[in-house]
């Protein structure tokens, strides 16, 4: 439900609940007003009823009083002339409108009656009694019908006798009564019958009858809301004059609440027609501000979207001043404030604070945008300032940023042959657009003048020392990152050279990037087996037997075809890949020693470990598991380690091989005499053998200097108990040498280059028969 | 006694030769107002000497008999004068005696002899609210009662007696009110309350008879 909606509604609803209310209100003040207008008429009614009856019965009375003093008449009661005093009974009976007259005598017996045989006694003797005192009357029912009973004494001169005269109360009296007087709407007489019911003796004008509505209930003294023939009425009973003898009779009133309510029923009509209307307008009036309102907002609304999604076109005024005017000039002012500090923001985001130069970010994007307008050509040029570093440490940070700021001031005009950024702290970043390779060289030359000049200031003189490197589009990269990074690499290499202008040179990056994706596919040659061992032979000279052999590992790519150790070793021990490369050596090496074992070959393997190896406090326990899966002798194998993989190694490194040392395995140190080895640290270490490094081997046939340092190893190394290796043995003039200083084994392709293990166990065994026959090849 | 009888006088001087007792009734309404005009009646043992028949007049003036009740002894006379200046119509229809006269202005009708004990209702056929009793009565001694309700019986013999009391407007019908003592030495007293009717005749004070 949208606000439109629902405002509409509100309105609506809140209408209608107001006017319902409003009419309930009126109808219950209305019917309760006149509820109580009826009561007040009914108790009028009441009384005037009772008067008007009192009136008519006491002017009866005087007629019969009259009558009862006629001379004749007396005479003929006091002679007792039944005859005649019928007929005059009769006579006076018509004059005053009784349709009964009886003579009742002092004794209560009838002596005449005009409607029946005399002789009865007179129903109603409390009358009787009464009417020596006063005229008396009663309203009474006799035979179904209403009377009033009215009683006199005759005078002759003092009472001998009574005249009774019944006068018919019967509907038309109450029809005149309703007539003459302003009573209500529904009168009636009601007797209570032989079956203790009340039924009505007589009616006057009316509508409906109260009679059959009383059965059941006392007689209502007091005004009563009653359901007549399926309409309200207020009704009120009152008791008539009566005899005591004659079964109660009551007047009953009725007020018509439905009549009363007729005369406001053309104000009901009117006032539902103006609710009519008043709720089409208010519901025309609703929606039209719902719409006035709504508008509004939905078009602050779509403004709002718009502004979300980063247009900051400023918002059409409404124009008004009301809150939604208010709102959408708030809205607008926002959309500013927004636009200015996104300015600002990316301002920032894309410059350098100290130069007020583009950034690298920026600096990046801007060649993208060059590369996309001019593909062709373009140069980047990255200006290192090399004495940056020690301008902060020396100056602070204040005048360093002076100083940059100045730097870039002086390079801000060659923006004009395209970008001039700050690519780093110490650099910044030229590109020239379309500029070939001696272009580039030559502006760089000009930015070397510009900024050769010291920055002055006060007494403070700072040579800036820069340095340029040079990438070229496309030939260094057709992207602008490549670029930037190619540059900086070019700049690194003059910094460290004489000549302060470098040119790319993919050769030296030692930062390509096909290096890191060489570790992965290492990891991958681990995982699928694409590594080998190859094994170089040593030779025991003192037998000249082949005792053992050097476990070499080899890389065949399927793409890149052999790729040599040194290509992957330092790097794999960079990257940390290193320890998975050794675990996978010793389990293979361990398993091929167990192979030979197992064929009678006794061979000693010398296995690699790099320094980072010696970190890994589980490596004992590893080889041990190893060699106890194979069921491998531990003095079948040898580890070996570089001269400067265990010096100034942490006592870790020392628990992990003399654990080593402790298993039975024998530590030996290549390459011995190139590195910074300690004599006396190596002798805190469980070595067993030290390798002499080819360095000083290879010339043994002609170097006097090479062959003493040689046979100095060679005795010094027996003298502290180590055996001694010869690595690199090539001719056979090194190997006689070697013989002759008593060094116990040799290594190299004058014995033999490193084999695969077939061929070696092959060589084993044309080795093995050579000896049988005593012979040397 | 307002009205001095001669045959009071008479039966005084009897009595004084015997014991006797002296009676004194009261006569009052329900309300306790006295009611005068009651007939008081002693029946008892003995009489008071018999007396001579008498005349009585009953005098018409203002349209109002006078007196309002009158005793008779059977045999006695009742003359009425007509002391107005109009005419009366004076009728009776009682049965111990039913006449009628129509008496000019300054006239009086003859001596009407009333010779049956009872009541005797005398009314103006002109005029309604004229009304007199005449009581015809035989008891040995009979009073009317004065202004304060009161009959005094002096000198009765000492005995038993029935006393009972009439009056114009005791309800007609009923039986006379009666009541029985004995007198003797001390004074003896009853009290009569009766019901009665309203007084028939004009208010004195309605001079204008604005009723009518």
């Amino acid at each position: 439900m949208n606000f439109r909606l629902r405002l509409a509604l509100l309105f609506v609803t809140t209408l209608v609940a107001v006017q319902a209310f409003t009419a309930l209100l009126a109808y219950g003040v209305a019917r309760r007003a006149l509820i109580a207008d009826g009561e007040r008429q009914l108790a009028v009614g009441a009384t005037a009823v009772a008067r008007q009856l009192d009136d008519i019965s006491a002017r009866v009375a005087d007629n019969v009083q009259v009558l009862s003093l006629d001379f004749a008449l007396r005479a003929a009661i006091a002679q007792n002339d039944q005859s005649t005093v019928l007929s005059a009974l009769r006579n006076h009976g018509r004059r005053i409108g009784a349709e009964r007259m009886l003579l009742v005598g002092l004794d209560g017996m009838v002596r005449s009656d005009t409607a029946a045989p005399a002789g009865e006694t007179f129903p109603f003797p409390d009358l009787a009694e009464a009417a020596l005192d006063h005229p008396a009357a009663a309203v009474v029912a006799i035979g179904g019908k209403a009377y009033w009973m009215i009683v006199v004494p005759v005078y002759a001169p003092k009472p001998i006798a009574l005249i009774a005269a019944g006068i018919p109360v019967d509907d038309a009296l109450l029809a005149h009564l309703q007539k003459s007087s302003a009573l209500p709407n529904s009168l009636e007489l009601v007797t209570l019958g032989g079956d203790g019911r009340w039924a009505d003796i007589a009616r006057g004008d009316n509508r409906v009858e109260i009679a059959p509505a009383l059965a059941g209930r006392e007689l209502p003294l007091h005004p009563t809301l009653m359901q007549l023939d399926a309409r309200e009425y207020v009704v009120l009973a009152t008791r008539l004059r009566e005899s005591e003898r004659s079964a109660p009779v009551a007047a009953m009133l009725g007020y018509s609440l439905d009549d009363a309510l007729r005369q406001y029923r053309p104000v009901a009509v009117a006032w539902a027609s103006l609710v009519a209307l008043g709720l089409a307008i208010g519901l025309a009036g609703a929606l039209l501000i719902a719409r006035g309102v709504a508008r509004p907002i939905e078009k602050l609304a779509a403004a709002a979207h718009r502004i979300g999604a980063g247009d900051y076109a400023p918002a059409a005024a409404s124009g008004k001043r009301d809150e939604v005017g208010q709102l959408a000039a708030a809205l607008s002012n926002m959309t500013l404030a927004i636009a200015e500090r996104e300015e600002r923001i990316r301002y920032q985001a894309e410059h350098d604070a100290v130069t007020a130069l583009p950034n690298r970010h920026a600096a990046e994007a801007a060649i993208r945008q060059a590369l996309l307008a001019r593909p062709e050509a373009g140069a980047l040029l990255m200006v290192g300032l090399a004495r940056l570093p020690e301008v902060i440490q020396t100056m602070g940070h204040t005048i360093s940023d002076r100083f940059m700021h100045d730097a870039g001031m002086r390079l801000r005009p060659f923006a004009q042959r395209g970008i001039v950024a700050r690519a780093t702290d110490t650099q910044f970043a030229v590109w020239l657009d379309g500029a070939d390779k001696a272009e580039a060289i030559a502006i760089a030359f000009r930015i070397l003048d510009v900024l050769g000049v010291p920055y002055q200031e006060a007494d403070l003189s700072i040579d800036t020392a820069p340095a340029i490197g040079i990438a070229l589009h496309p030939v260094h990269g057709d992207e602008a990152g490549a670029l930037l990074r190619r540059a900086e690499v070019a700049l690194f290499a003059a910094l460290g050279a004489e000549d302060p202008v470098a040119v790319y040179d993919a050769g030296t990056d030692p930062h390509r990037p096909e290096r890191l994706t060489l570790m992965s596919e290492l990891r991958e040659a681990l995982d699928r087996n694409q590594l080998r061992l190859h094994y170089q032979p040593k030779l025991r000279l003192a037998d000249e037997r082949i005792d053992g052999a050097e476990a070499l590992l080899r890389w065949q790519h399927p793409l890149r075809g052999a790729i040599p150790p040194d290509a992957f070793i330092p790097l794999a021990e960079r990257t940390g890949n290193i320890r998975r490369v050794t675990r996978w050596v010793l389990a293979s090496a361990i398993a091929q020693a167990h192979e030979w074992a197992a064929r009678g070959h006794e061979l000693r393997i010398a296995i690699n470990l790099s320094a980072r190896d010696l970190d890994d406090a589980d490596l004992p326990t590893r080889v041990a598991d190893l060699l106890s899966l194979h069921a491998v002798a531990p003095r079948t194998i040898v580890l070996e380690l570089t001269e400067s993989a265990v010096m100034g190694e942490p006592d870790t490194a020392v628990q992990v091989l003399k654990r080593l040392a402790d298993l039975g395995i024998d530590l030996a140190i290549d390459d011995f005499g190139i590195g910074q080895s300690s004599l006396a640290y190596l002798r805190r270490l469980p070595v067993r053998e030290i390798k002499i490094d080819r360095f000083f081997t290879q010339k043994l046939g002609e170097d006097v200097g090479d062959r003493t340092l040689v046979r100095s190893i060679v005795e010094l190394g027996h003298r502290l108990g180590y055996r001694v290796t010869a690595e690199g043995i090539e001719t056979r003039a090194a190997f006689e040498y070697l013989r002759e200083v008593g060094c116990d084994h040799v290594q190299g392709y004058y014995i033999a280059t490193a084999l695969e293990p077939d061929a070696l166990e092959a060589m084993l065994g044309r080795d093995e028969s050579a000896a049988a026959r005593g012979v040397r090849a | 006694m307002r009205v001095g009888l001669p045959a009071m006088a008479a039966w005084v001087c009897v009595s004084s030769v015997t014991t006797a007792g002296e009676l004194d009734v009261v006569v009052v309404d329900l309300h306790g107002a006295p009611a005068t005009d009651a007939v008081v009646s002693v029946h008892g043992r003995g009489a008071p000497p018999a007396r001579e028949a008498v005349t009585r007049a009953i005098d018409q003036h203002d349209e109002t008999f006078i007196p309002y009740v009158e005793v008779f002894r059977p045999g006695d006379r009742v003359v009425f004068h007509n002391s107005d200046r109009t005419r009366h119509h004076v009728y009776s229809f009682a049965p111990a005696k039913s006449f009628e006269f129509v008496i000019a202005p300054g006239g009086e009708t003859p001596p009407v002899v009333l010779d049956r004990t009872g009541e005797i209702a005398v009314g103006c056929n002109i005029h309604d609210r004229m009304i007199t009793h005449l009581y015809v009565s035989d008891a040995p001694w009979i009073a009317k009662s004065d202004a304060r309700g009161r009959a005094v019986f002096d000198a009765l013999p000492a005995g038993r007696y029935t006393v009972s009391v009439w009056h114009p407007q005791l309800r007609p019908g009923k039986a006379e009110p009666e009541q029985a003592i004995d007198v003797g030495g001390e004074a003896a007293s009853l009290r009569f309350s009766l019901p009665l009717l309203a007084d028939p005749r004009p208010d004195p004070d309605d001079r204008e008879r604005t009723r009518y």
